[in-house]
């Protein structure tokens, strides 16, 4: 007994020293204000969730329907054009979203539609009925197709949300997919920003090619008026085209990643002489830099000024897949469709050796230089000497983003909660009470009850929270209202378990058992009980857990490391006090205040 | 021997209350008030037009909290909202501080389109400058539409003719191919019409702030109730399978009613009051069948225990003994967690009220249910048992008995 007295004090005490460890950063809300020692070992903190901070919480489906019904429209319209030259009397009629019927005039003429017309779409529509009496040709979506739209816009969707909310700078905005929907939630976001956030997430997707301006005048006029003290810089550039030998030469603006604000301020403010051509536009690219030199090269934001039209859009894309150029480097082979090939073809034939931007989102993926006219095959290379595996993912990327810009699937916002930071506020505010005033009366209840043991369960409730509040903290759970609930209910079940406790002892000793006998009899045969308690209440907690959405998530967060943390205290560490109490050294107790 | 030592009890040791005797008493008045939530549900149906007062969670819709900078009082609210076309909106008071005026009003709609909304704009911009609309794409709370010209049209002008209708967009954008002519328009949300709303009717100005809102898709919400109704019957089921598994099957079944009673009452209690059932009541009631288990678990344990100590005693002696022996620890921990949520009902705001209610009932039935409910089952099942056993024993080549049990099946026995 004495020896596992010692240690026991000793692996509780260290228990507790970590606790406290991990709650200071916690407490000391500034971050800047923590020792070096936290800095570097105990950052973790409790996060308050959106109930309490205020911000976004959206959730997102994909318009799937709009994405496909679309890509159909477009395709009866193909269809159509394709049998119109082949002099056929027929109407094209859509039928359901993913159907197409033909009815031809005369029903003698629907051999008209044959193999050798539907062979480019072979991959996209299945016959389903040829009704020779009517003269009715019936054409499906394939299915396949349909659950291939369905994963590329979603990833897309993905990804483009994700580069949407980077450019708001909310602190962690977490961005998940669930099922077919995607969560966004950005907490701490500001109330005014809230309508402008969610127009700019909620925007469907644009793919464009436009060619880049190079070597104009106006660049250079720009570059000259760049001041030489701020961030940005000047640099030129210069390429020769490969097979007619052209000399190309640009200049350009860079900036550092994190003086994107500069650049843009900058460009906004070009106006009088400098002010941005009717027809020309300027567009950013965030460049890794190729070779890498002493140190680590920052990213950096370089400009391009670009012709405003679009020459074709991702509408056009057929496919696009990862492909290795002469060099074994990984680059992008994409095909067009019959009309889009027609446009890439006039677009890339006039501007041989310039560069070309693939824009997705306003924003520039990447410039590759057109070395010959493309029309219903591309390919796009990367450029850079870096990393292979980076690039490789860079080009997976594009690819990911290619096939699913071909087809706008717009976002459908089916769930949101906005909460104003002030309206947080008042929330912690009055939960902080409620906990309070709910703890104060139980803690009242135990003394009174229990006297001596009843202080002990307060001790070992007191230690409860600790622990818990320092294990959400070192898992930088966020705090929501729910959560709050969670926790003065953990109080209610450590209360139960002292009772329980306690109520064995009295029992123990009414048969006359001495104090330790008592202790030890109560707490041995109250375990089990305790124990079934607490595994049913996890159960139930890893059920809401699974169920969870945001808070009640957050609820079930805080229940079930309670209820592991209650387990510790109101069994162990308050049977090991009670062990000090009942037997302490010479002496052995006759009556236990319980 | 130490001396027999007083404590300070409330219920004193020795208690000897016979609950089962009495129990077709409490089954009774139990099945009273479950009967009365099966009622209660179509009678809500037919008064309120929802089985429960859904939230916003689970009916769709959206639920605004609106701050006002002067007095106003719900029915202006109402009415400046229903002059704005947004109908059925339901405005309650929120938050009981002095000096803040703000109502919670909660719509069913999740757009500012509605059906009739969307056909006459449509009528409204069949023509827009030279161009002609083709398609009008609107879906059903969609916070979009999809305008199909016939020709190029700037953005702006779109814009334009929108807000001649009264609608407002935040953004417009071309989708598609540009010979598609088609235009992606999204519509400011509920929050920016409901604001515009109440300043137009009851003076500009006159909106504070909408600090909080959430909207919720039909669709989505549906979804959340089905995955409501999964996750407490999983959760039930879960429960069950864990006692079968650490006392006997004989425990089970008196668990399972027991959990459904509580759950049914629970909810029963939100249909009498017509309070709203949230996503966080839900969680409640995942926490009361934690808690009812907690207390059913507590009786059990006593009975398995004693029905292995006091053998000579009949099974339904020894499980109202085992009652009155945890009687006290019964009712202190039930009264303590009732006393804790009842601070978090009184004290509490929003979210933390409800869930405190819901806990405030859900206490007192599950205690209840352990002791009149759950037992009686546990007794008449036993019986049961115990004659098929006789029966069974009196064929002794199929003798099923397990021997790890013996003991407790033998003390029910006799």
């Amino acid at each position: 007994m004495e020896r596992s007295w010692w240690w026991k004090l000793a692996l509780y005490g260290a228990a507790i020293v970590l606790a406290v460890l991990y709650l200071v950063p916690t407490v000391v809300t500034e971050e800047k204000n923590l020792p070096a020692f936290f800095q570097k070992y105990f950052k973790k903190r409790i996060q308050l969730g959106l109930d309490l901070k205020g911000g976004l919480h959206l959730v997102y489906e994909v318009n799937i329907e709009k994405a496909v019904s679309s890509k159909v429209d477009r395709l009866a319209n193909e269809v159509d054009d394709a049998l119109r030259k082949k002099g056929a009397d027929f109407t094209v009629v859509r039928t359901g979203r993913d159907d197409i019927a033909i009815n031809f005039k005369v029903p003698g003429e629907a051999g008209k539609l044959d193999d050798e017309l539907l062979k480019p779409f072979r991959r996209d529509l299945d016959v389903v009925s040829r009704d020779p009496a009517t003269g009715t040709v019936k054409l499906k979506y394939d299915s396949d197709r349909v659950a291939e739209v369905e994963e590329l816009a979603l990833r897309q969707a993905i990804e483009t949300i994700r580069g949407r909310v980077d450019a708001f700078g909310v602190a962690e905005p977490t961005i998940i997919k669930k099922g077919t929907d995607i969560i966004v939630e950005l907490p701490g976001a500001k109330e005014k920003d809230f309508e402008r956030i969610k127009s700019i997430i909620g925007r469907t997707a644009q793919l464009e090619f436009k060619i880049v301006d190079d070597g104009s005048d106006y660049m250079k006029k720009v570059a000259a008026a760049v001041s030489k003290s701020g961030a940005i810089t000047v640099a030129p550039e210069s390429w020769t085209e490969k097979h007619q030998g052209t000399q190309h030469e640009d200049v350009y603006l860079r900036v550092k990643e994190k003086d994107k604000d500069e650049l843009t301020k900058f460009i906004a403010g070009l106006a009088g002489d400098l002010a941005v051509p009717n027809d020309r536009e300027f567009g950013l690219e965030l460049m890794s830099p190729r070779e890498v030199n002493e140190g680590t090269p920052d990213k950096y934001y370089r400009t391009y000024l670009l012709k405003k039209r679009a020459g074709v859009t991702g509408e056009y894309l057929q496919n696009a897949e990862e492909s290795w150029d002469e060099m074994g480097r990984p680059e992008v082979a994409f095909t067009m469709n019959r009309q889009g090939s027609d446009m890439m073809g006039k677009l890339t034939g006039e501007n041989v050796g310039r560069k070309m931007a693939v824009v997705l989102d306003e924003k520039i993926t990447s410039a590759p230089v057109i070395e010959s006219k493309i029309s219903d095959r591309g390919r796009i290379t990367m450029g850079g000497y870096g990393d292979p595996f980076k690039l490789q993912q860079e080009v997976k990327d594009l690819v990911g983003v290619l096939r699913s810009g071909a087809l706008p699937a717009p976002l459908k916002k089916s769930f949101e909660t906005q909460v104003g930071a002030t309206l947080g506020q008042d929330a912690i505010d009055k939960a902080k009470m409620s906990m309070g005033i709910g703890a104060l009366m139980v803690i009242l209840f135990m003394l009174i009850y229990y006297r001596v043991a009843g202080f002990i369960a307060n001790l070992a409730m007191t230690l409860n929270m600790l622990f818990m509040i320092a294990i959400l903290a070192a898992f930088e759970a966020s705090l929501t209202l729910p959560g709050i609930a969670g926790l003065v209910l953990t109080i209610g079940m450590a209360v139960d378990s002292n009772i329980i406790i306690y109520e064995r002892i009295r029992e123990e000793l009414r048969l006359g058992k001495s104090p330790r006998t008592a202790v030890d009899a109560g707490f041995q045969r109250a375990f089990w009980t305790v124990f079934d308690a607490h595994v049913t209440n996890f159960v139930a907690g890893i059920v809401l857990y699974s169920y969870g959405s945001g808070p009640i998530r957050g609820f079930a967060v805080t229940l079930l490391v309670g209820i592991v943390t209650n387990l510790l205290t109101s069994v162990w560490i308050s049977h090991w006090m009670f062990a000090v109490l009942v037997n302490r050294r010479g002496t052995v107790k006759s009556t236990l205040s319980i | 021997m130490a001396e027999q030592q007083k404590f300070f009890e409330v219920i004193k040791s020795g208690t000897d209350i016979d609950f089962i005797g009495n129990q077709k008493y409490w089954i009774g008045a139990s099945i009273v008030l479950v009967l009365v939530t099966f009622i209660m549900l179509p009678v809500n149906l037919y008064l309120h037009g929802h089985v429960l007062n859904w939230g916003v969670e689970f009916k769709g819709g959206t639920q605004l909290v609106v701050e006002f900078n002067k007095t106003v009082d719900a029915s202006q609210v109402r009415d400046a909202l229903t002059a704005a076309g947004l109908h059925n909106a339901d405005v309650v008071k929120y938050g009981s501080e002095s000096g803040t005026q703000a109502f919670m009003v909660t719509l069913g709609s999740v757009s500012i389109m509605s059906g009739e909304q969307a056909k006459k704009v449509e009528a409204a911009i069949a023509r827009v400058g030279d161009a002609s609309l083709h398609k009008f794409e609107s879906s059903e709370g969609g916070d979009k539409i999809y305008l199909r010209f016939d020709k190029n049209v700037e953005p702006p002008t779109i814009a334009a003719a929108l807000r001649a209708t009264g609608t407002e967009t935040t953004q417009i954008q071309s989708f598609g191919p540009p010979e598609d002519h088609t235009y992606e328009v999204t519509l400011i949300g509920m929050e920016g019409e409901v604001h515009k709303a109440l300043d137009a009717k009851l003076g500009a100005g006159t909106v504070k702030a909408i600090p909080s809102v959430s909207s919720v898709g039909a669709k989505a919400g549906k979804q959340l109730q089905i995955d409501g109704v999964r996750a407490l019957l999983g959760a039930i089921l879960l429960i069950v399978i864990y006692v079968a598994f650490r006392f006997d099957f004989r425990y089970g079944p008196g668990t399972i009613v027991a959990l459904l009673h509580d759950a049914v009452i629970t909810v029963g209690a939100f249909a009498v009051t017509y309070k709203e059932f949230s996503l966080t009541t839900l969680a409640a009631i995942l926490t009361i069948i934690g808690f009812s288990m907690n207390d059913t678990i507590v009786v059990f344990d006593r009975i398995r225990e004693n029905a292995a100590k006091y053998r000579d005693r009949k099974f339904d002696k020894v499980v109202n003994h085992a009652i009155n022996e945890t009687l006290s620890r019964t009712i202190l921990t039930s009264a303590t967690v009732f006393f804790v949520t009842l601070a978090m009902n009184i004290f509490g705001t929003g979210v933390i009220r409800d869930f405190a209610f819901a806990m405030n009932v859900g206490v007192i039935v599950g205690t209840y249910s352990s002791i009149f409910i759950a037992s009686p089952i546990l007794i008449w099942l036993n019986e049961k048992y115990v004659a098929m056993q006789k029966r069974q024993a009196a064929r002794p080549e199929r003798n099923v008995r397990k021997p790890a049990r013996r003991d407790e099946e033998e003390a029910a026995e006799t």
